[in-house]
């Protein structure tokens, strides 16, 4: 085996090259100042206090959470009962519906929003809830695929067993079932909860003008305005709320392997 | 002892196949039941249906004098081990054992106490907050039993719960088990294809097959009373042997007439006969009623196995004719030429050919200084459809020639009644080269005399198993051989403490309550 570990290294430099390097240079402009030349180092905090400061931003960032939250909330309102009626198809089934399930992925995801744009200019609802249809369709088959998973490994005796020990379904479900499958329920938070807080581009396109969220904002400092420090401030400022929230949800994780 | 369950008739079909043949079965309060057999018999679907995982198509289950089949599992009084154990995952070994209990809302002051009690007497105190997927095969198995027996059921199902655990480990939880169910004094309704573990757990044994019960009995019934072949063969070694039924408390086998305790069949009703290994006396002389030779002796600790023939099989001897390489020199065309004489077959008459007799008869010409083959040109015969014996002379084209003999028999092949077996075999004609060259002689010796032996019902081949013959391939000289080929006779196996070597000539004897008569099955 020893002599396989070196196939590791190009993938070390490659994560180093294009993770930890743009990271870096993110962490770096977001405490400097601003300023024509690269060489002129001046450290500064200033970013970050212009960002709490302002309560225009702050509103962004919660409206930003906001969005990723209800959006989260409501993939897995769809999403649970989708996959769990999923895992009670025979194999056949279970196969046709997941590729239906993921055919939509395979188009790139701009594409599918400004498809929605077009159906959604027929109708004459907010922008705030053309944002929330556009997110949840786009972030639900993450959501469904993963409990889909939790839910199809598990052993199936186990539910028998609750009924034996005198569970109706309604309670096999409740102290089995769905205990077991919160693993899967955290791993599609993950997936669609980040993306969506994030996203800049639905609410762009379904929002309007009209509906700045933080992925807005970054987007418009880096681009328009051309201040790459605030910008990278910002990004950094969010990384941190995602990491703190992601550390809650593990939180409710059962800290272990479930089999 | 009250009835607590009754089987009415249960069939049950998957997908056109019939699982369950109209199953009726009684179990009593506190019997410790185990349904025996191999894998697809219907013992586990006949669990499931009193658990309540499946419903039968026909019949009905009794529980206490009440029909359950429209009873939800919950609802029911019984409990499963699964085989896998099923433990939850998400909970520890408490959470795990009062799961049930929990369930049916009782208060937990009363859960607390009844799950420590029932964790101690599996004996797993001090591992209530260990994590349930952590623990050893064993120890889930004893979670599993807790689990099920904390809610207190009239009947406890387990569903092959000891096959995923090693030997010693199986051996322990045996006892275990045995020890729990006469502690908590409860029915248990046991399912495995472990024909020891039945024998040394139940008090009541099921022996399932296709959908059937062969028969109900206790371990002693069924091992020292089996029904039929079947169940004798599932349960223990024996010897089964055909035989005849002269009168009640006289059986007949191999020519030979013995007594016995059964009685009730029909005047030469055919029987299977069962004598287990162990039952059988072994004596190192040849002048009892039955006498063998010990054909091979197996080491297995406690006794020797050995396999004793009694009978040698239906046998076919002939006469194999060994002759020098009989050649001709012709020195004036520097010529040697060789045949031999052969045997053939009435039916094979008709389509012989010249090149085919220059093969049977091995016969060749080649030079004498060089050794290079020349042909034959010309084979002189007369052989005509009717057995006997014809000259043949091969010439080659220099003129050199050879005679030999073609002897031309009918088919001749005997039955053997008794046994059922026609067996065939011809004389046949070989060189002292031929037969030092081969290189499995008894093979060869079938191949050259044709011999093979059928069943004469059916037609089936049977194999020859013994090829007898008295001389040393190597060192063969011109002259008659006698060649006996057998198909394979009648062997016991004998379990003994005392050793006999192989081929000691030995007598068997056995008591008349060790022979079993047996209906032969349907």
């Amino acid at each position: 085996m020893k002599s396989f570990s070196r196939l590791v290294y190009p993938y070390i430099i490659w994560s180093f090259l294009l993770v930890l390097l743009p990271l870096i240079l993110i962490a770096l402009y977001a405490i400097v100042e601003g300023g024509s030349g690269i060489i002129t180092f001046k450290f500064t905090l200033n970013n970050f206090i212009r960002f709490f400061k302002d309560p225009i931003f702050i509103e962004v960032l919660l409206r930003s959470l906001n969005i990723a939250f209800i959006t989260t909330i409501i993939c897995i309102l769809i999403g649970y009962p989708a996959a769990y009626i999923i895992a009670g198809f025979n194999d056949r089934s279970q196969k046709i519906s997941i590729l239906l399930i993921t055919l939509p992925m395979l188009i790139n995801m701009l594409v599918r929003t400004y498809a929605w744009r077009g159906i959604l200019l027929i109708s004459d609802f907010n922008p705030e809830i053309k944002v929330f249809i556009g997110m949840v369709y786009n972030f639900l088959p993450f959501m469904i695929l993963q409990i889909y998973t939790s839910l199809t490994k598990m052993d199936p005796k186990l539910v028998v067993a609750a009924q034996d020990l005198g569970c109706d379904k309604k309670e096999a479900f409740l102290r089995v079932t769905f205990p077991l499958s919160i693993p899967g329920i955290i791993s599609g938070i993950t997936l669609v909860f980040l993306p969506a807080v994030s996203s800049f581009f639905i609410p762009k396109l379904l929002g309007g003008g009209s509906f700045v969220v933080i992925g807005n904002l970054i987007e418009s400092y880096f681009v328009t305005a051309g201040n790459w420090n605030f910008g990278s401030a910002i990004s950094i400022i969010m990384t941190i709320v995602i990491l703190i929230s992601m550390y809650f949800t593990r939180r409710f994780d059962y800290n272990k392997e479930v089999r | 002892m009250k009835k607590i369950i009754e089987f009415k008739n249960i069939t049950k079909s998957f997908d056109n196949s019939v699982v369950l043949k109209g199953i009726n079965l009684d179990i009593y309060e506190n019997e410790f039941v185990t349904l025996l057999g191999p894998s697809g018999c219907g013992k586990t679907t006949l669990l499931r249906i009193l658990g309540g995982f499946l419903q039968q198509d026909k019949g009905e289950v009794y529980f206490n004098g009440e029909e359950i089949s429209n009873i939800p599992p919950h609802k029911r009084n019984v409990n499963t081990i699964f085989q896998k154990y099923a433990l939850f995952p998400h909970l520890n070994v408490y959470e795990n054992v009062a799961f049930g209990l929990k369930i049916k809302k009782i208060a937990n002051d009363v859960i607390e106490q009844k799950v420590n009690r029932m964790i101690a007497l599996v004996g797993l105190d001090g591992y209530q907050k260990k994590d349930v997927t952590l623990l050893s095969g064993g120890q889930q198995q004893r979670v599993a039993i807790a689990r099920a027996l904390v809610n207190e059921p009239e009947v406890l199902l387990l569903d092959e719960p000891l096959a995923a655990l090693d030997l010693k480990l199986r051996k322990e939880m045996q006892s275990e088990l045995k020890r729990i169910q006469e502690e908590v004094g409860i029915t248990f309704i046991f399912v495995t294809h472990d024909q020891e573990e039945a024998l040394t757990m139940s008090d009541k044994i099921v022996v399932m097959k296709d959908g059937n019960i062969q028969q109900i009995g206790n371990p002693t019934q069924i091992y020292n009373e089996p029904e039929n072949v079947y169940v004798a063969n599932f349960i223990g070694e024996s010897n089964i042997i055909d035989g005849v039924m002269k009168d009640d408390y006289l059986v007949k086998f191999d020519d030979m007439e013995y007594k016995c305790v059964d009685f009730g069949f029909a005047k030469n009703e055919p029987v299977d006969i069962m004598i287990r290994p162990e039952d059988i006396k072994i004596n190192k002389n040849k002048n009892g009623k039955l006498n063998g030779e010990i054909k091979s002796v197996l080491f297995k600790g406690v006794h020797y196995e050995m396999i004793v023939n009694t009978k040698i099989g239906t046998s076919k001897t002939v006469t194999m004719h060994v002759l020098a390489e009989r050649d001709v020199f012709n020195e004036e065309a520097k010529e040697k030429m060789s045949a031999s004489d052969f045997t053939m077959d009435l039916e094979d008459v008709k389509e012989l050919t010249d090149s085919d007799i220059i093969a049977r008869a091995n016969a060749q010409v080649w030079n004498s200084e060089n050794n290079s083959d020349i042909g034959i040109k010309e084979v002189v015969h007369e052989i005509k459809e009717t057995p006997g014996k014809y000259p043949v002379t091969f010439k080659s084209s220099a003129g050199t020639s050879i005679t030999i003999n073609v002897t031309v028999i009918e088919p001749k092949f005997i039955q053997d009644k008794e046994s059922n077996i026609g067996i065939q075999a011809f004389d046949f004609y070989k060189t002292v080269d031929e037969i030092k060259e081969s290189m499995a002689i008894s093979v060869d010796l079938k191949t050259w005399a044709d011999a093979f032996a059928w069943n004469l019902d059916n037609d089936k081949n049977i194999e020859i198993t013994d090829v007898w013959y008295d001389f040393d391939p190597d060192e063969i000289v011109e002259g008659d051989y006698e060649i006996t080929f057998s198909t394979k006779g009648r062997e016991f196996k004998v379990h003994s403490t005392k050793r006999f070597e192989v081929d000691d000539e030995v007598s068997l004897e056995f008591e008349p309550e060790d022979i079993h008569i047996m209906k032969k099955m349907r």
